[in-house]
């Protein structure tokens, strides 16, 4: 423990503590331009600089260690003289005429920091030289003239996304932030993350969905959970007169503020017409009607069916509906087939090789912020779980490496140090391969000396080389916290037996022991892990006399409709119309995601609970409502008990209920 | 085997022989025999000694080093009675060296002491041989083999040796602060990108005798524990850096560099790194980050490059200078170098005297010398007759000294103490035709354009400081301005993050002190005594001295001049642009320049 003294306060913090930090643990107010709490410090705005005693010239408290019997004084006149030229120099550096700017009025902290100091006009006349705004990005535009350079969106790029698109360019006075060699935005490397609009200071980052609708103090912020993929990252949703304004990060949920353009600026770019009322096909057209209606007609034509209903539900629905729905179709009617939208394709594999072998095998997505090796097989982290490749891509700079074994071109495959291409469909080849040559060299963590798998037989089926295999192998070995990372590539086309072969490569590289799990998977939507666990991971077969498809807010894959579209009866529970809606006899309109409370487990086996935000339009449902609605017509009394029912199937992943 | 107390090679080379050298090696031996010295004194034949048209016959006593030229049968006797019995040198019979001497540097001014530069100009820079030759490598042998690592700490402590780049941070204390970090591998940098204008003494060392640098890098590294160093040179110095590479390559050829080094468990090698055009990566958080292949921005300091430097380890830098005299120290002894110097600051350091003197270039003095002597004695006193004004030490980050400071010994404490800095070594006398507001701006464009851009004091502060000087030179300046100059001048140096940003108000500060007139003059009377700000002079043609005979109006590139011949010509102020050719081509002295 250290113990220094700030404006006479004695106060005692842990090793390594900034001065900064220890002010802010103590509830003294340094103010900060350039600093961000999850950001490493920078250094370069120096309004935080403080008078040390026994010091020269004043520090910058963010980035000075705190030491034993340092005294340090945090309000002296000439510090507050200093700030205020600091601020001067800002504003007069480039274009801060506050009254066009979107954060003017609350949002923007560099005036917060002015009016803090007590300034009321600027002492130096601004002069600068115009630079241009870039408008070419989808999301968001980039205007340096408002710039001040705090480098935030550059260290959140690095070490929020990874990505390492923004950079400056020049020196002095002609810096300038610029993405990748100076090029557009929107034709540069940008993954469209966001985390640089979120941690901009000022109005130089303008997101351009929220960028004047309000200031943050006349939003309602509600703490939720991103629906857009397995990973469920904690949001914030500031919504206004029953609007999302704009979405960003929660930073003290698992991924810290970081988010992918998926769950920050996809969700609210929706373009397809919402339902606001229920239908019903009359004369072969579809044509609104109540609910009373509705829910009657349902009874007419499902009642006499009683188990020859199929029943698929999306993986978006809240736990507490996809326990219902089991609860009604699988268990009231007696339905043989009820299963979710996925059709188990992200999880069965993982699930069947569980029931078997009767533990869990994943560990957590913390494991990748220690990991020092990633094998990544079977998912392109590139186009869906996003933030899960960031966590890798942004320790890759401090040695983590990276082997990909994909057959198909990756979108991480110039970042690899290991570029693995093997024939399709030759994953449990690939194992085998790894594992004969880890134990051919002699760097098994275990006492293996011989493998049953042939390195040549291996290397013949899945095509590698084995000089490449050998590389791999021995990068997978000598690390000292390796992890595997896998995804639909494994889990969709594979046999069982892919898992075994998996998992003996995970011991022999000690990736899984009794103290650590490196293995994770990366799954499929928000609830594909509750789906498996509630046994709604079955092939779709349809030979029966009605389908009911919960499909919430979900999107329908012209496959489903193929399939779904000669249903002599077919029943949609949707919050839009699509091509499902259009062959359906009998449409319920429901909640979308942000409406509508529920729990989501993600692939991790964390249970969160995701706050509703807005309340849905007039005529409109929520999916759990529906759902025991129907049941009640078709005389089923649904199990509430969704605690249990999660937890009947050993689950791939420790739960944490 | 048979022990002489002395050998005597004597010159038979082709035209030797012609001038009867065999016949000298005879007389040698005979009167030899005669002395009694047969047994003590051994002549042997050897090849060409110097230039036998000059010397010839010649030979050399070793081990004094001797050399006898235009010898006949006859001086033999007399040489052998004097030299090997009485024990004296022969002056009459000595050969007159010629002194070489550097066309740059030329024969060593009054007050000189070379020891830096004492190989420059003498030995080819690519040849390690004739480095060795001047007694090279012959410290790091003894240090390596006969002395610890503390031991070398020790010698270089008791020299008072302290860093050349500017801080005059005792070099020693710093290696042990290095040496004693529980970490490894430590690195040792050496900072070659000398950025200030106008300084140049690190190029000529690393140009012509680079392998005193390298000499002094691994003996450093030795003392410090370090596996590897890097030379920081700056991409301007090309053949710096092409000859510190051929010498770097030649070292390892002979054991200097690479695994165990004269056959010790000593291993070090070195690699040079080119800068790339930024003065800021002269500062060494900004040279490590360099290195290390990010952009060259200065890093809060706790953590200490000794500690925390290239790539997180331990790291000890020092400048080019420090480590090219570190044989030297180590080869005479501490004693040596601590007589030279006062008592703060010992030795000698290089100069670069540029400005209004007679004799510019480079210098090199011990330490204690006054300003005056330096001017007027070594730089032999201000150019054209003209009057002494001011001397800019330190370069950009340091500020002007006056008459008033003119006995002041050339000292680290003394010259900090007067308001100015030692800083690397440039000198810039200047007369009374300069315009100290127009150095400040000079000294303030230059920083402003070299600021990294990473602290707002610095970035914006400089800028704006500039701003204002620009506008007092112009003409448009107001008192309000010289009030907000001293505010910004002092914030800027309280609150940059590095040297760059904590020195570049220095020059404004100092002329503001000493010259604080010339400053109210352009602004209130908008006026240049020194008659050098172009907005604030006029050119006027004076009568009777003209005579009307065109030239200046033929010579005018803006056609500003009219008049007729014989009649005195007149300049429109409003078309002149103060170009000053008017004054050079005229030749009665008929234009005035007037403020």
């Amino acid at each position: 423990m250290i113990n220094l003294t700030i404006n006479g306060k004695q106060i005692e913090v842990e090793d390594g503590t900034t001065v900064l930090n220890a002010a802010r643990q103590n509830d003294i107010k340094i103010p900060t331009l350039c600093d961000h709490p999850n950001l490493t410090p920078y250094g370069g705005c120096r309004l935080c600089v403080v008078e040390v005693k026994g010091m020269r010239v004043p520090i910058a408290s963010c980035t000075l260690p705190a030491s034993n019997g340092m005294v340090i004084e945090t309000e002296t006149d000439s510090l507050k003289k200093s700030r205020n030229v600091i601020l001067s120099l800002l504003f007069s550096e480039r274009n801060h005429f506050c009254p066009f700017c979107q954060v003017s009025g609350g949002d923007c902290e560099l005036q917060n920091a002015s009016y803090d100091e007590h300034m009321t006009h600027w002492p130096m006349q601004p002069q600068w030289t115009n630079f241009p705004v870039d408008t070419s990005h989808p999301f968001f535009i980039l205007d340096n003239n408002r710039c001040i350079l705090c480098r935030r969106c550059i260290r959140a790029c690095a070490e929020m996304s990874g990505n390492f698109t923004l950079g400056v360019e020049e020196r002095g006075s002609a810096t300038i932030v610029v993405a990748d060699t100076n090029v557009p935005l929107g034709q540069s490397t940008c993954v469209s993350c966001g985390s640089c609009v979120q941690v901009c200071p000022t109005g130089a980052l303008i997101d351009r969905t929220s960028a004047y609708l309000g200031h943050d103090k006349q939003m309602t912020v509600t703490r939720s959970v991103c629906r857009g993929c397995s990973l469920g990252c904690g949001i914030q949703i500031h919504t206004r007169d029953n609007r999302i304004v704009k979405i960003t990060g929660d930073y003290e949920a698992e991924n810290v503020g970081t988010l992918c353009k998926t769950g920050r600026f996809l969700s609210l770019d929706e373009k397809r017409t919402r339902l606001t009322s229920p239908m019903k096909r009359v004369a072969g057209q579809l044509t609104a009607t109540s609910w009373d209606d509705a829910l009657t007609t349902l009874a007419q034509n499902l009642s006499p069916l009683k188990g020859n209903i199929a029943a698929l539900a999306s993986t978006r629905l809240s736990v507490e509906s996809l326990s219902a729905f089991k609860s009604l179709f699988a268990d009231g009617l007696g339905s043989d087939m009820v299963t979710s939208i996925e059709e188990g394709r992200p999880t069965a594999l993982q699930a069947k090789y569980v029931d078997q072998n009767g533990s869990a095998i994943e560990g957590k997505l913390d494991t990748l912020r220690t990991a020092d090796c990633v094998l990544l097989i079977g998912a392109d982290l590139t186009t869906t779980h996003e933030v899960a490749g960031f966590y890798i891509k942004r320790n890759m700079p401090k040695g983590t490496r990276l082997i990909i074994v994909d057959p198909h071109a990756n979108g991480m495959d110039d970042l690899a140090n290991i570029n693995l291409k093997p024939k399709v469909g030759t994953d449990e080849a690939v194992f085998n391969a790894l594992e004969a040559a880890v134990i051919k060299e002699g760097l098994a963590r275990t006492a293996e000396k011989t493998s049953n798998v042939s390195l040549p037989d291996a290397l013949k089926v899945c095509g590698l080389s084995e000089e490449d295999v050998t590389d791999a192998a021995r990068m997978l070995a000598e690390a000292v916290a390796p992890v595997i990372v896998y995804g639909k590539g494994i889990t969709t086309s594979s046999e069982a037996s892919v898992m075994d072969a998996m998992l003996r490569v995970a011991k022999l590289i000690g990736a899984s022991d009794s103290e650590r799990r490196g293995i994770l998977s990366v799954k499929g939507e928000a609830n594909s892990l509750a789906a498996a666990q509630l046994g709604l991971d079955e092939q779709l077969e349809v030979r029966h006399e009605a389908v009911y498809v919960a499909v919430g807010d979900d999107y329908v894959t012209k496959r489903l409709v193929e399939k779904l579209e000669k249903v002599p009866y077919l029943v949609v529970q949707a919050s839009y119309e699509s091509a499902l809606t259009e062959h359906a006899h009998l449409v319920l309109p429901v909640n979308i995601w942000a409406e509508e409370a529920g729990h989501a487990l993600n692939t991790e086996g964390r249970l969160q609970f995701a706050e509703a935000a807005l309340t849905a339009p007039e005529g409109v449902r929520s999916n759990l409502d529906v759902l025991n609605e129907v049941a009640k017509q078709l005389g089923v009394t649904v199990n509430e008990d969704w605690r249990t029912a999660l937890t009947k199937r050993t689950s791939v992943v420790e739960l944490e209920m | 085997m048979k022990f002489f107390r002395s050998h005597v090679l004597v010159s038979v080379d082709p035209e030797c022989i012609e001038q009867g050298a065999y016949q000298i090696v005879d007389a040698l031996n005979d009167e030899l025999v005669a002395q009694g010295l047969i047994d003590e004194i051994q002549v042997l034949e050897t090849s060409r000694l110097g230039d036998p048209v000059r010397f010839g016959p010649d030979l050399v006593v070793y081990p004094e080093n001797v050399h006898y030229a235009n010898l006949t049968v006859d001086d033999v006797p007399f040489l052998v009675e004097e030299h090997f019995l009485k024990g004296r040198v022969v002056e009459k019979f000595r050969a007159k060296e010629t002194v070489i001497t550097d066309d740059e540097l030329g024969a060593p001014k009054a007050k000189e002491v070379r020891i830096v530069l004492r190989n420059c100009g003498k030995i080819d820079p690519h040849n390690i041989e004739e480095y060795i030759a001047e007694d090279g490598y012959q410290a790091l042998a003894n240090a390596l083999t006969t002395s610890t690592p503390e031991q070398v700490i020790d010698e270089v402590m008791h020299s008072g040796l302290r860093g050349r780049g500017g801080a005059g941070f005792p070099a020693a204390r710093k290696w042990q602060l290095c040496r004693q970090v529980p970490d490894n591998p430590i690195y040792l940098t050496c900072n070659a990108d000398e950025g200030d204008p106008g300084a140049f003494m690190n190029r000529r060392v690393l140009e012509s005798d680079p392998h005193s640098v390298v000499e002094g890098m691994i003996i450093a590294a030795y003392a410090i524990g370090a596996s590897m160093g890097y030379v920081y040179c700056r991409a301007e110095y090309p053949i710096a850096v092409a000859n510190l590479n051929v010498a770097i390559e030649q070292a390892r050829e002979f054991g200097f560099l690479g695994n165990n080094i004269f056959g010790t468990d000593f291993s070090f090698d070195l690699e040079v790194r080119m800068g790339a055009g930024a003065f800021v990566c002269g500062e060494e958080t900004a040279l490590i980050a360099s290195i290390e292949g990010r952009r060259g921005e200065p890093r809060p300091r706790p953590p200490f490059p000794a500690v925390k430097g290239v790539w997180g380890k331990p790291t000890n830098n020092n400048n080019v200078e420090t480590y090219a005299v570190v044989p030297q120290i180590l080869l005479h002894g501490a004693d040596w170098y601590s007589a030279m110097g006062t008592e703060k600051s010992k030795g000698t350091k290089t100069f670069a005297i540029a400005g209004d003197v007679v004799n510019t270039g480079l210098i090199e003095v011990p330490f204690g010398l006054s300003l005056r002597e330096v001017i007027f004695d070594v730089g032999g006193g201000i150019k054209d007759g003209k009057k002494f004004k001011a001397i800019q030490t330190g370069g950009p980050m340091g500020g002007c000294l006056v008459e008033e400071h003119l006995d002041l010994p050339l000292d680290y404490e003394a010259l900090t103490a007067a308001g100015s800095m030692m800083g690397s070594g440039g000198l810039i006398i200047m007369d009374d035709e300069t315009c100290m507001v127009d150095i400040a701006r000079f000294f303030m464009e230059f920083t402003q354009e070299e600021s990294c851009g990473k602290c707002t004091p610095c970035r914006v502060g400089t800028r704006r400081i500039l701003d204002i000087l620009e506008k007092i030179c112009e003409g448009k300046g107001t008192l309000a301005d010289i009030d907000r100059l001293e505010l910004l001048c002092e914030e800027v140096m309280k609150n940059s993050l590095c040297g760059l940003g904590q020195g570049a108000p220095n020059p404004v500060v100092s002329t503001l002190k000493h010259f604080r007139e010339e400053y109210i003059a352009h602004v209130i009377e908008k006026r240049c005594p020194a008659k050098v700000c172009r907005a604030l002079i006029n050119y006027e043609i004076k009568s009777p001295a003209c005579t009307g005979c065109m030239v200046c109006a033929r010579n005018c590139p803006v056609a500003a001049i009219t008049g007729e011949r014989r009649q005195t010509h007149v300049i429109d102020a409003k078309t002149c642009i103060r170009c000053g050719i008017c004054v050079q081509v005229c030749n009665f002295n008929a234009v005035a320049v007037l403020s």
